[in-house]
């Protein structure tokens, strides 16, 4: 047996990282970027609104709960001409709803991008055959719209996709706040666009509230996975503050929403815990391997670990 | 071709005079290898001292592992260099023997134990009966420790929660649930009052509910004042292996266990469609009190979780 | 002057071998160890490299065992709940139990905790997966056949402990994914028809989760098992040792002999090495990979769960026979068998190693043979065995791969539902087509002259006159292998009646 032959094996090990090293891309959280704008402004053209919220809401997601996502919050800022609610909110979380500047802006890129699949009217087109529904958008408040225009899901890339994906998205964030102030103006709604405030979260009470409520399909790694019938709970790796609260608050598709069973400080613990540990998770042990748990774990252990010393083990033998 | 080149039969180990090639390292230029290994030492014992260095320094795990790894790696590499190159390469004999013993040995251990222990046995059937039907008893009687105090009886645990007639659902911080608190769409998990923090509660209590609708919610025949204002209470324990169904999609209203994959409709009394769970998610009476909170009418009409000998 | 001298007659005192010697005839005196342990030293061991997976099965034992020593001295096996006021922020205020701080504290505060944690883990994995490979080995030559039925029992044992211990071990931090795992394997005791609900009551001190179970598994896992697995281990060396190692037909190999190198000091030496390979590899694993990150995970509530939750990959089978189950459930009579978790996780594993262990009493009934055999099979000449076991283990890798079906369906973008049929169709389907496919390689194999021998390589050389031409070469230069030839072996040993002679030419007749 010939010294040169032990750099056959070198070799053959180095393939053997080499093709493992796939897995190796997996490790690691993709950057964050959290980009929160909001939009303030006190003018307003639209008709005379309730001043103030009461029980019989417009939003579908009616609470009677205090500091929930609705107006009935701590602080309330309402226009003193026409008396809507321009935001509202608490230390936690702030809600704008955009200003009525937009509105033409947002007619505009409305008819261009959306009413060709949710009608000039916004209201929709009701499902037919096999062909799902182009939801009715009226009276959604503008979180909702916000939330999925911002999260590059619509305009749809492939409409008759079960779930839309997460992209980079057409329009931008102004683009999207703008289609947000005109839909809702046409018939005003809540929640408003939120802003959380992460220096007063608390990222421990938010880790219990996740593994509690979002575990269950976003995995509590916050990777998703695949569902029922083609539905799936997305990453939460790639999402920006703000977009956590929309979501929680509206239960964009399948996802349920957390209306008075969360409360403005919860949902903000949530999102901190989000944004710090699930899209920067503390791996001090090494490479996370995508954090997919045991599965992972298993193939790195058995291909990589149980093949390279199994291929040792050629060295330290004999072949015959 | 070089000296190497000739014919090696295994030998054994013994008889063999010094410079015999069986005894010869295996390496062609021993010098090299021995070099080589040395190298290989060397470099291991740098990595262990700094190894010692980074525990001291309290460095990260990452470098504690690399260095303690490949120290160990490396005496590990050199060892085995130096048992496969330097050492006598053999290939040596050696000689198997039968495992068996003599056919005399055999005969005299047979005899021994069928002709003493028989005439033992033949001789004291009685106390041969009685010392053998001793030691059965004790080992089934030594059953009861070892399994019986290691816990209660299961009785009718199984069979009933903590849902009373009246229970306040409650969630995990212990606020009552509203029938003003959540929309549709939304999923709360709730727990009898009280009982929000006891291993039993969650363990056993949990329970679901879900906002399907504005008005009163019938499920199926018999449950039409089960799910007041649109609230529909289900156990949260999935029937086939007790996980907690907490993965709710609202659009397809369906409740998917994420373990199993278990798939209940919720709107036919959490009928499964799919997977492997065999019966539907009992289902909670609920009711609204006079001040709007969520109540329970009664328990669960059946034992929640996973399927068992006395399920009836 | 003087001194010297009495140096040279202390050390001519001392006989030819020395200190040493002298400790050896000490030792001899009081131990009688002389004759032993040169028949020890002495001892062959062939050096094929299958051969060496048992031997990472031992040493990642061995570093189990070493972690395992320095994690017992910081875990703390208690349900208590405590306050957490750690390193670890998104933790920091939780109530948990004592064994989930105690694990993050390990893991966070104490110095090398974490490394110890990791290698403790992965070497908990790489030990079962080389059991696999080895019984697999094992397997596929015949090694199990007579006389060593015994062994082979022993090693199917040893996985079964193995993969218990390793649950029981990963359970042990009471963190969400593994509690899981606790809930579902006391669902699975309940579903034991007749005694199940006993069963599962005395095992967790009553209703799940209560607050033993955590310390009974410590106790199972540090004390019970480990005792077991180590006298076993023992037993299974000593085996190896008195019936001496198989080795593969070839030059010079008979049913009699053994070939190879001495134990000492070459087989000491490679073993020595590897172990010291097995566990700085290990540590190396652990440096670069993170593995149970149970601070991500949180701890262990029976409210919460986390989708994507899977057990370690040798349970892997398992969860993936339960999620291919249909529902179908027994009742009636006011009874219920919820066959649906039975049958997988019951009656299939139970067969499965039963099956496994009584291979060798099978094999014999089915083949007759009733000969001692000390010489391995080439897999290729035994098609029927070799095709059976790769049936055999492509289903339980189906089984594995069907309990990451939502994985696979995230990956794939396929509906879960689709995934699931699929799964359940393959694994039923894979080992009717393994079984004739692998027979059928095996045969090919088999049959082809110089199968299972080194290839040569083919050395192209130009003629004088211009033609190429191939002639085969060995391997490499040097390859002394292609030369062996089977030729007698001088007798080592004398015959029984001999025995305590010693002949005049000097041999030394040893006795056994």
């Amino acid at each position: 047996m010939k010294i040169s032959s032990l750099k056959r094996y070198v070799a053959a090990g180095a393939v053997v990282v080499v093709a493992a090293s796939p897995l190796l891309l997996l490790a690691g959280p993709s950057s964050a970027d959290s980009t929160t704008t909001t939009s303030t402004s006190t003018t307003t053209t639209t008709a005379p609104l309730p001043t103030l919220y009461s029980s019989s809401t417009k939003s579908v997601y009616n609470t009677n709960r205090q500091n929930s996502g609705l107006p009935n919050s701590d602080n309330v800022t309402t226009d003193p001409t026409s008396g809507a609610v321009t935001s509202y909110g608490d230390s936690a979380i702030t809600y704008n709803i955009p200003s009525s500047s937009l509105l033409n802006t947002g007619e505009e890129l409305y008819m261009q991008n959306c009413a060709s699949c949710h009608g000039t009217e916004a209201n929709g087109v009701p499902a037919s055959g096999t062909s799902g529904a182009f939801p009715n958008l009226v009276g959604l408040g503008p979180a909702t719209i916000d939330f999925w225009i911002e999260s590059g899901r619509m305009p749809a890339a492939n409409p008759r996709a079960v779930q839309a994906v997460r992209g980079t998205g057409k329009l931008s964030s102004e683009q999207a706040q703008a289609v947000a102030a005109w839909v809702n103006s046409l018939d005003p709604s809540y929640p408003g666009i939120p802003t959380p405030n992460l220096k007063i979260a608390n990222v421990s009470n938010g880790a219990a509230l996740f593994a509690l409520n979002c575990a269950a399909c976003h995995t509590i790694e916050g990777d998703g996975d695949a569902l029922a019938s083609s539905t799936y709970a997305p990453s939460l790796r790639n999402i920006p503050a703000f977009q956590v609260v929309e979501a929680i608050r509206t239960g964009p598709g399948n996802m349920p929403r957390f209306t008075g069973n969360l409360d403005d400080y919860q949902v903000n613990d949530i999102v901190k815990y989000v944004t710090t540990e699930i899209q920067h998770p503390n791996n001090p042990g090494g490479f996370g391997l995508g954090g997919l748990g045991p599965v992972a774990e298993g193939f790195v252990g058995l291909a990589l670990g149980l093949g390279l010393l199994a291929l040792v083990g050629f060295w330290v033998g004999e072949r015959e | 071709m070089s000296e190497n080149h000739e014919h090696r039969t295994p030998v054994s180990l013994s008889g063999l005079s010094p410079d015999d090639p069986h005894l010869q390292p295996a390496a062609r230029n021993p010098r090299l290898v021995e070099r080589n290994i040395a190298i290989s030492f060397l470099a291991g014992i740098i990595l262990i001292v700094v190894f010692v260095y980074a525990y001291i320094i309290n460095a990260k795990p990452w470098t504690l592992g690399i260095t303690l790894g490949g120290g160990l790696t490396l005496f590990g590499i050199g060892l085995i260099a130096w048992g496969k190159y330097l050492m006598p390469r053999g290939p040596f004999v050696e000689e198997r023997h039968k495992l068996a013993s003599s056919d005399e040995a055999r005969e005299a251990m047979a005899n021994a134990v069928v002709v003493r222990g028989g005439s033992v046995i033949k001789r004291r059937k009685m106390l041969g009966g009685l010392l053998g039907g001793g030691l059965g008893l004790f080992s089934l009687a030594a059953l009861l420790p070892l399994l019986r105090s290691l816990g209660p009886l299961p009785k009718q645990t199984l069979d009933h929660t903590d849902w009373k007639p009246g229970s306040y659902a409650v969630d995990i911080t212990g606020r009552r649930v509203h029938q003003d608190d959540l929309a549709v769409g939304s999923i709360v998990t709730v727990f009898p009052e009280g009982f929000e923090n006891t291993d039993n509660g969650q363990a056993v209590d949990q329970t679901v509910i879900i906002r399907i609708s504005n008005n009163d919610f019938t499920t199926m025949k018999g449950r039409e004042s089960w799910a007041p204002k649109g609230y529909l209470a289900y156990s949260k324990l999935c029937t086939h292996l007790g996980c907690p169904v907490g993965l709710y999609e609202q659009q397809l209203q369906v409740l998917v266990c994420p373990c199993h994959q278990s798939m209940f409709n919720v709107n036919d009394g959490a009928m499964p469609t799919f997977g492997p769970a065999p019966r539907p998610l009992p289902q909670l009476p609920l009711y609204i009190d006079a001040s709007g909170y969520l109540r329970a009418q009664k328990d669960f009409d059946q034992p929640v979780g996973p399927g068992f000998w006395e399920r009836s | 002057m003087s001194s010297a001298n009495t140096k040279r007659a202390k050390k001519q005192a001392l006989g030819p071998y020395g200190k040493v010697g002298q400790a050896i005839n000490e030792l001899d005196e009081r131990l009688g160890i002389a004759k032993g342990g040169r028949t020890f030293m002495d001892k062959i061991f062939p050096d094929h490299w299958s051969f060496m997976l048992g031997e990472i099965a031992l040493y990642s034992f061995v570093v189990l065992l070493v972690t395992g020593i320095f994690l017992t001295l910081y875990f703390v096996p208690s349900s208590a709940l405590t306050t957490y006021n750690g390193a670890y922020g998104p933790l920091d205020g939780q109530r948990v139990t004592e064994a989930f701080a105690s694990t993050v504290n390990l893991s966070f505060a104490v110095r090398c905790g974490l490394l110890m944690r990791q290698m403790h883990h992965w070497a908990c994995d790489i030990f079962v997966g080389s059991i696999v490979i080895h019984m697999a080995r094992v397997f596929f030559t015949g090694a199990f056949r007579k006389p060593r039925e015994l062994n082979w029992t022993i090693g199917m044992t040893l996985l079964i402990l193995a993969i218990a211990n390793g649950f029981l071990g990963y359970s042990l931090p009471d963190d969400l994914v593994s509690g899981t795992g606790i809930r579902i394997a006391y669902s699975i005791i309940l579903a034991v028809p007749v005694v199940g609900t006993y069963l599962g009551f005395f095992l967790f001190g009553g209703n799940f989760p209560g607050t033993v179970i955590i310390p009974r598994f410590f106790a199972l896992h540090v004390l019970i098992i480990p005792l077991i697995i180590l006298g076993l281990v023992g037993f299974h060396l000593f085996l190896l040792v008195r019936q001496k190692h198989t080795q593969f037909p070839g030059p010079g190999k008979t049913e009699d002999n053994v070939v190879g190198t001495p134990m000492f000091p070459v087989f000491m030496a490679k073993t020595t090495g590897f172990l010291l390979f097995v566990g700085g590899f290990i540590a190396l694993l652990s440096a670069i990979f993170q593995i149970n990150p149970i601070w991500q995970f949180g701890p262990y509530d029976a409210a919460r769960i986390s989708y994507a939750v899977q057990p370690d990959w040798y349970m892997g089978f398992l969860d993936g026979a339960l999620r291919i189950m249909p529902s179908w459930s027994f009742h009636s009579f006011g009874y219920t068998i919820p066959l649906e978790v039975t049958i997988p996780a019951v009656i299939f594993p139970g067969i499965l190693f039963t099956v496994a262990m009584a291979w060798p009493g099978i094999e014999r009934k089915i083949t007759g043979d009733h000969a001692m055999h000390n010489l391995l099979d080439r897999p290729s000449l035994r098609p029927k065995r070799t095709a059976f076991g790769a049936a055999v283990f492509s289903f339980l890798a189906m089984l594995f791969i069907a309990s990451a079906t939502d994985v696979i369906a995230n990956f794939f973008h396929i509906s879960l539902n689709t995934v699931l049929w699929a799964m359940r169709i393959l694994c039923v389907v894979t080992p009717f087509i393994t079984y004739p496919v692998a027979k059928k390689i095996a045969e090919e194999i088999g049959a082809l002259k110089g199968g299972g021998k080194r290839k040569t390589t083919n050395v192209v050389s130009l003629t004088p006159e211009g033609e190429y031409i191939a002639i085969p070469a060995p391997a490499y230069v040097d390859d002394e292998h292609q030369h062996l030839e089977p030729t007698t072996v001088p007798a080592f040993i004398a015959d029984d009646e001999t025995v305590g002679a010693t002949e005049s030419t000097g041999t030394r007749v040893v006795e056994r």
